[in-house]
């Protein structure tokens, strides 16, 4: 029998892609005055699952709050668009990096071991986004691992603008002359938000080293069997009555929703109020030749299923909400048999009153 | 089944769920003659049992396609057509059971071919009129999902005849104009562009040029369903699905180290030389590639009967997803990474070439044999230098 055999390679190179990524602490490339400067640092939380178990995630605080420790999913950063952004990033225990998901800096801004390095003790990552929109920031080192041990937050990118209408003053993006987005109104402006962080938890993987499997050890991450269903880091049993996971709205104006998968599971999510699609993954739907866009606001009818793929993120529009509680149901769904998983459903609410 | 069939099913017999399902129903359908002698297949391919190294060195019992007496590959070889031309595909089934061949959403499908005898002219033809531009997946569809999984799947391109955005400005695209959408037609015809309006534009540099293209088939594989089959078990479907536990996850058949380093999977090129990629999942489980250092625009997704539909809105995703059989074109525009700061800043210090990842986010699929991050399904590109 014929045998397909593995291309040649260099055992060196094959080290440092997988076992032994390039740990370094350089100083910024190119480096400019910043606009916005966070910090963050690499923590540990106990988090209460649904059963009353604790189970340990890990994470990024804030140092620079004092006398109490931030929450875990990791505190939402917020920056306005155009702006020079630096993160002073400290890890510990071992090497870490933050990837700052959908925003696309040079190689060595962009977090990722085998392409440029992780970081040993610090490193104050650069970047300027260029478009409002909805991003996460997450740890890329032995990521199946760490982003399932809740190492992420929600990063968003701001407009600069104002809406002008004073009962939805916040615009998802800016508008541009030359913009067409039919059905909506030019820069999806907002008074409420609501912000959900889908997640799924396979508590054995919780038991695990940083390291774990890194250096050809089976250590089971291709068994992943999620327990817990989470959204913004509450359980399943509490989503509809927490004010992580609730949002208050005036009926009759505005709401944006912002939805992002940061599960390993397929999530089915059903809209309960007509809207429309207006972002993808820091992208706002909209034509303008001129600016190289081409896409479009999607309409969706209240009852509307929405597949959001693990680390995608949508921003969807719910114009002149009606009174009333309106729940935003998931439904994780297994990656391979698309079976939903047992216990697998969270939902969120917007209280409009 | 009689040998040296000439078989060509309807267009509502060629999803490939139906294929080993209900073969009474399919050979009731079929129209068979014996080989035509007077024409030249456009490809002669041939099924093999093979056995493949993976990335940890382990080997486990596979299927392959390849040109006829030439080395098998998973995937097979790329057939690449042009649009309307008459297809001709002769397949000889070397390997020790029986195989089928489809190309899902084209009007093409064989089943139950038998080993031949070795005598080398056991071979069955299939013809069909070659339909719209994109890609699409073939696939050996008999005992589906099984023989698939196991190493059956490549890649068939159809190409347009005349496929201009825009002739004038010398704007080509990979679909034909009278087909395409209008966002499409925008694109391609922005593709090069310097200025618009006066202002400077988005995508400056080049035009996309037909052949400047990647391919992208993601799969699976479990080791164990592997040696069990080749072992003469035979699973149903449904116990094939219900135990399928893959332990390594390929694109184009490789992983981790091995496809970021393999030319024809690995994108390269300088600013300003847009790069189709056309993106298939062979395998079960839903994949999430995300790219890092350029979005891409989605300019297909195949239906369920594995048709190309060309998007009327070109969505950017940094993350689209895959489902089981999903074809989908992306182009990736090759900008300079957009969220650097702006001039007068210059990248100095940091040098070219700027290597981005692209994987799959479901992130189970960056493992192999239980751990190994990431040897699984990922690959590398590179911008190789300004515009």
């Amino acid at each position: 029998m014929v045998t397909i055999n593995r291309p040649m390679f260099d055992p060196q190179e094959f080290d440092t892609f997988g076992c032994h990524p390039f740990e370094n602490d350089p100083s910024t490339p190119d480096r400019i005055a910043r606009q916005v400067y966070v910090e963050r640092q690499v923590s540990s939380w106990n988090v209460n699952m649904k059963d009353g178990s604790q189970l340990q995630f890990w994470g990024f605080k804030d140092p620079t709050i004092s006398g109490s420790d931030s929450p875990w999913p990791s505190k939402i950063i917020r920056v306005k668009q155009g702006q020079i952004f630096h993160c002073m990033f400290k890890p510990s225990k071992g090497a870490h990096t933050i990837h700052w998901h959908g925003i696309e800096p040079t190689p060595m801004n962009d977090g990722v071991g085998h392409t440029s390095f992780e970081v040993k003790s610090s490193y104050t990552y650069q970047w300027c986004a260029h478009q409002a929109g909805t991003y996460l920031y997450h740890c890329h080192k032995n990521t199946v691992l760490h982003f399932e041990m809740g190492m992420y937050g929600v990063l968003i990118i701001d407009p600069v603008t104002k809406s002008p209408d004073t009962n939805n003053p916040n615009y998802l993006y800016d508008p541009l002359p030359g913009d067409s987005a039919p059905g909506i109104t030019a820069g999806a402006p907002y008074s409420a938000e609501s912000i959900l962080v889908f997640d799924d938890v396979d508590p054995r993987w919780h038991t695990l080293d940083h390291n774990a499997g890194m250096c050809g050890d089976d250590v089971g991450l291709d068994k992943f069997n999620p327990k817990y269903f989470l959204i913004n880091g509450v359980h399943n049993g509490r989503t509809q009555t927490d004010a992580k996971t609730v949002t208050k709205a005036t009926a009759g104006w505005n709401v944006m929703l912002r939805i992002a998968n940061a599960s390993y599971s397929r999530l089915h999510v059903t809209l309960p109020f007509n809207c429309y699609i207006v972002e993808v993954d820091g992208r706002p739907l909209r034509t303008n030749p001129a600016k190289g866009w081409f896409s479009s606001p999607k309409y969706m009818a209240a009852g509307s299923k929405l597949e959001v793929g693990v680390a995608q993120r949508y921003a969807i529009w719910v114009p002149k909400i009606a009174a009333g509680s309106h729940s935003i149901t998931g439904n994780f769904h297994h990656w391979i048999t698309n079976n939903k998983h047992a216990d697998g459903t969270a939902i969120a609410k917007i209280n409009a009153a | 089944m009689r040998r040296r069939e000439f078989i060509k099913y309807g267009s509502a017999l060629a999803a490939f769920t139906t294929a080993s399902m209900s073969l009474p129903s399919l050979l009731s359908a079929q129209i068979a003659e014996e080989v035509p002698t007077g024409e030249e297949a456009d490809f002669d391919l041939e099924i093999v049992d093979v056995d493949v190294e993976l990335i940890d060195g382990s080997t486990v019992p596979m299927y392959a396609f390849c040109h006829a007496g030439q080395t098998p590959t998973i995937p097979g070889p790329i057939l690449r057509v042009k649009q309307g031309s008459t297809v001709r595909i002769d397949v000889r089934n070397s390997s020790t059971r029986s195989h089928g061949f489809q190309i899902m959403g084209q009007d093409a499908a064989i089943t139950a071919i038998a080993p031949h005898e070795g005598d080398g002219e056991d071979k069955i033809r299939i013809e069909f009129t070659a339909t719209r531009p994109g890609s699409y997946l073939y696939v050996d569809g008999d005992n589906a999902p099984i023989n698939r999984v196991l190493g059956l799947y490549g890649a068939f391109i159809v190409e347009p005849t005349n496929g201009f955005a825009d002739a004038a400005r010398q704007k080509p695209m990979p679909y034909a104009p009278a087909a395409a959408t209008p966002a499409i037609k925008s694109l391609f015809s922005a593709l090069g562009e310097a200025t618009i309006g006066g202002q400077p534009a988005r995508f400056p540099g080049k035009a996309w040029r037909p052949g400047r293209e990647y391919i992208w088939i993601f799969n699976q594989i479990d080791p164990v369903l592997c040696r069990r089959i080749a072992a003469g078990e035979n699973p149903t479907a449904s116990e094939f699905q219900a135990q399928f536990h893959p332990r390594y996850f390929t694109i184009n058949g490789l992983c981790g180290l091995d496809s970021a380093h393999d030319k024809a999977t690995c994108p390269t090129g300088r600013v300003g030389e847009p790069a189709l990629i056309r993106t298939m999942n062979a395998g079960l489980a839903t994949h999430s590639p995300h790219i890092h250092g350029n979005h891409v625009f989605v300019l297909t997704e195949s239906n369920n009967n594995g048709v190309p539909v060309y998007q009327e809105s070109l969505n950017e995703h940094d993350v689209w997803t895959m489902q089981p059989m999903k074809t989908k074109d992306v182009l990736l525009p090759f900008t300079a990474p957009p969220d650097v700061p702006p001039a007068p800043w210059r990248m100095v210090q940091e040098k070219y070439p700027l290597r981005y990842p692209m994987h799959c986010h479901n992130e189970i699929s960056q493992t192999s044999a239980g751990g190994s991050y990431p040897m699984g399904l990922v690959t590398d590109w590179h911008i190789d230098g300004p515009l």
